[in-house]
């Protein structure tokens, strides 16, 4: 990594009542590079990018953005302060038209002109949403509602979006079209990401650093390109393993995180 | 210490008054049928099947034993035969062993963290006939090497689950192996008990290869006689005075001496419920739930119970860390009072009353400790002051010297005068002396193994013409016969400036903190004395945690500045205790977290000293370069 990270997080702890659905997490995003946190369901992901847009408060720790403290925040002050979260299941105001859910985006910004510009760009992006613009976004496929999600976080002109699992219910096929779009926009518009998912295979592709969380808890963090060389990560997340001599097996290896 | 006595004179268990009992049995089989008959259908053993306690009689063991055995003796099983068992500690381990003693033959133990190499030579070099897995895990490491195993005539797999599909004539599960031994047991009745006789005392009952932290296993034979010499000591030395019966857990490994003895025989003779716990990682948790009577661990384990208790206090109030701390002061002076051989009186007996009441018997049941009556700990040194904090606690603990050459027989402290930082005097029936100029510990009694299989000449270097073990270990004795273990002899450090240092006892004191798990301390032929440290994974990230100390995974935590200096306050604390020449100057953190399955590590957690130092011989050099 380089520079002084865009987003920090510290010892972040947070709970839901009794219950710790993260314990301790630091972490790092670099100004505009790609971050994923992969990890299994109920690791703590989603808790992450919450505890970070504010939505839940943590118990410990601390979150900065831009080098000062947004730990805690309302969210709305921190969409204002650069940061979009695109929520797990998309959550587009299904009443309101694509259009209008694409303004939501906006709602926080006075420059008018620039929204204009920023509509267009993201229609360049997504030309369905174009062609849909008028229609009511609950009736777009899942696929469109996740591009319209995605459109509408860049409509607050972010300098970092939060992704949670952008591949959630798409085909194979839909998910690689989405995922090289996100690699386009942190290209061309230089935002960065924090991208939380369970397809670890897009999201090591996708992404130039990975952390691992397990039980609430970072066991590997890493660039990308080592990860995917890792013998766990291989294993557990990507799915290869060596054939035992009886070619099938039933039991698991020790994960021992190097 | 001082005055006339020889340091280098024989002390034998009779000095102390213990002598060994007569019993009525020469061989495993023999006792076992013995207390079959006597107990019957009181439990015997239990398991969990599916989160339920599952209870098995003395009777039923010993039909299954039986069933097992005569499976066998159908297979085509001959008495001194070998047998070996690749498993975790459970019933079934215990099942298999008794089986094939009672079937005359001679039963193996396989680490289950050994890989499918070690597997191999320890296979090969025992010339193991049948051997007997797990499950489809250990099943596989078998398969990998089966080509090069042709002695081996059939695998028996305890759970079969994962192998329904399995079509390998090779390959059966108990279950089967038992209804071939219940059809040979319809047909021959006797095809069990007529083999009581097969086997003598003075033959090979067990192999326990011992772990080998240089060279190839050496597996040492114990022989019925063996086992029996040293049970027949236990009612006088270690047991002296506490009532037979009672619960145990067993969790160690059963392939190791230590286990083995009191996991699996002690229980037999002393007739001890044995529960088995879930897998090695629900140990602490089904200790709370059975609350044993009888407790053996290795030093790692009273140590972690130990930081457990220290960390939980660390996050109580005010008033409970008070209230503890003068319980534990109470506790320390009941415990001086019996050291002395006396019970506590007036206030003291008072006060004893109040500090049990509001601390002790909370802190002794929330570590599962509530009904300890036999405490012991072996295997590897203790740290003294450990074993007066228990002491304090009300957990009569005690150390215990073996080794796998003594069929875990040695020395023991006796219960009426515990001396921490001793490991107390020779059982029942064993003769110790310090030999003169190496002043390495040696014993002689009926408890020295037959020798090590196929390795006659390492058998002579350990065991000399006139019956003495040369153990390995350096220390001395004081003039009540008390012995005191130094070091293992090879680990001994000469520093460049000529002096001895012998590392375990500052590494012990290191241990005792809750932030360290094991350390190795370095300086042979060098300046001046450095120690690669391991920290506890758990405590350590509280810690950071606590103290706001960002950190990803373990690696990184070992990075950590704030952590550095933590195990630095820790070590300086140490130093402390010891002269200028005997304190580490330097020290690093093991960034990689080591499992049992490491190389690095022994099959009871222990650094492999020499295995250590040339895997981190980067880390070390960089140590004495700046």
């Amino acid at each position: 990594m380089s520079g002084a990270p865009i987003l920090r997080l510290a010892n972040v702890e947070s709970a839901y009542g009794p219950i710790k659905a993260i314990r301790g997490v630091s972490l790092e995003v670099a100004p505009g590079e790609i971050a994923t946190v992969l990890g299994s369901n109920g690791a703590g992901k989603t808790t992450i990018l919450k505890t970070i847009s504010g939505i839940i408060d943590p118990r410990r720790g601390s979150v900065e953005f831009k080098g000062e403290s947004i730990t805690a925040m309302d969210p709305a002050l921190v969409v204002q302060r650069g940061l979009s979260h695109v929520p797990e299941g998309r959550e587009v105001f299904p009443l309101l038209s694509v259009h209008d859910n694409l303004l939501m985006g906006a709602y926080t910004r006075k420059d008018r002109d620039q929204v204009a510009r920023d509509m267009e760009t993201v229609f360049g992006y997504f030309p369905i949403l174009r062609e849909r613009a008028a229609q009511n976004a609950g009736l777009l496929s899942g696929g469109q509602q996740q591009m319209l999600a995605i459109s509408r976080a860049i409509m607050a002109a972010p300098e970092l979006i939060l992704l949670d699992e952008p591949s959630l219910g798409l085909s194979p096929r839909l998910t690689k079209e989405i995922f090289e779009i996100i690699v386009r926009i942190n290209r061309e518009r230089g935002t960065s990401m924090l991208l939380v998912e369970q397809n670890a295979n897009m999201a090591l592709n996708a992404a130039d650093y990975g952390y691992v969380i397990e039980n609430g808890r970072i066991v590997m963090g890493d660039t990308c390109a080592v990860l995917r060389e890792k013998d766990d990560i291989k294993e557990f997340y990507l799915g290869m393993k060596e054939q035992g001599t009886r070619g099938e097996r039933r039991w698991k290896k020790k994960k021992t995180w190097r | 210490m001082s005055t006339g006595l020889d340091p280098h004179r024989v002390v034998s268990g009779s000095q102390f008054g213990w002598q060994p009992e007569v019993v009525p049995f020469t061989t495993i089989p023999e006792l076992f049928a013995r207390r079959a008959a006597e107990l019957g259908d009181a439990p015997m053993m239990r398991q969990k099947d599916l989160g339920i306690w599952r209870a098995y009689s003395w009777r039923e063991v010993e039909t299954i034993a039986s069933e097992i055995g005569a499976g066998l003796v159908r297979l085509g099983f001959e008495p001194g035969e070998v047998v070996s068992v690749l498993a975790n500690t459970r019933r079934e381990w215990v099942w298999t062993d008794l089986g094939t003693l009672m079937a005359g033959g001679v039963c193996n133990g396989v680490y289950p963290t050994d890989s499918a190499a070690q597997l191999q030579y320890l296979c090969g070099d025992s010339a193991c006939v049948y051997l007997f897995v797990e499950n489809d895990e250990q099943l596989d490491k078998f398969l990998e090497v089966r080509d090069r195993l042709p002695r081996i005539r059939k695998v028996v797999v305890f759970d079969m689950e994962g192998l329904s599909n399995l079509d390998d004539p090779q390959v059966i599960g108990l279950d089967t192996l038992r209804e071939l031994g219940r059809l040979e047991l319809k047909e021959r009745p006797d095809a069990i008990v007529g083999r009581r006789g097969a086997r003598k005392p003075g033959d090979v009952a067990i192999l326990v290869y011992t772990s080998g932290t240089t060279g190839k296993p050496k597996g040492a034979m114990i022989s019925h006689a063996n086992l029996c010499a040293v049970l027949s000591g236990l009612s006088t030395s270690l047991f002296e005075g506490i009532p037979a019966g009672g619960e145990r857990v067993a969790f160690l490994p059963l392939c190791h001496i230590a286990e083995r003895m009191i996991g699996g025989y002690v229980p037999i003779m002393r007739g001890e419920v044995v529960n088995f716990v879930e897998n090695p990682e629900t140990v602490f948790e089904n200790v709370r739930e059975i609350q044993p009577h009888v407790f053996f661990a290795v030093p790692r384990v009273w140590e972690k119970i130990y930081s457990q208790v220290m960390i939980t206090l660390s996050e109580a109030g005010k008033v409970q860390q008070l209230a503890y701390k003068w319980a534990m002061g109470v506790g320390e002076r009941v415990a001086q009072a019996r050291a002395e051989g006396g019970e506590p009186q007036g206030t003291l007996k008072l006060q004893s009353r109040l500090a049990n009441f509001l601390v002790l018997d909370n802190v002794r049941r929330m570590t599962g400790m509530s009904r300890v009556r036999m405490g012991l700990t072996g295997a590897a040194p203790i740290s003294p002051a450990l074993i007066r904090w228990y002491q304090s606690l009300g957990v009569p603990l005690r150390e215990g010297w073996g080794m796998t050459e003594t069929c875990a027989g040695g020395t023991v402290t006796p219960r009426t005068r515990i001396r921490p930082g001793s490991i107390g005097v020779p059982g029942p029936g064993i003769e110790m002396r310090i030999a003169e100029g190496t002043n390495e510990i040696l014993l002689r009694g009926p408890n020295v193994i037959l020798g090590y299989l196929n390795q006659p000449e390492k058998t002579a270097e350990t065991i000399d013409r006139d019956g003495w073990l040369h153990t390995g270990d350096v220390g001395r004795v004081d003039d009540d016969g008390f012995f005191y273990i130094t070091d293992r002899m090879k680990d001994i450090i000469i520093t460049a400036g000529g002096k001895n240092i012998t590392p375990s006892e500052w590494e012990n004191e290191l241990k005792f903190s809750p932030y360290v798990t094991d350390v190795v301390m370095i300086g042979d032929k060098r300046a001046f004395l450095t120690a690669l440290v391991m920290i506890d994974q758990e405590n350590v990230e509280k810690f950071a945690q606590d103290h706001d100390v960002p950190f990803t995974n373990y690696a990184s935590l070992t990075r950590a500045k704030e952590v550095q200096d933590l195990i630095w306050r820790e070590i300086e604390s140490v130093n402390g205790k010891f002269a200028r020449v005997e304190q580490v100057k330097k020290f690093r953190l093991i960034e990689q977290q080591l499992t049992a399955e490491d190389e690095e590590l022994t099959p009871t957690m222990k650094l492999k000293r020499a295995l250590v130092q040339k895997k981190y011989a980067e880390l070390i050099e960089g140590m004495y370069r700046d």
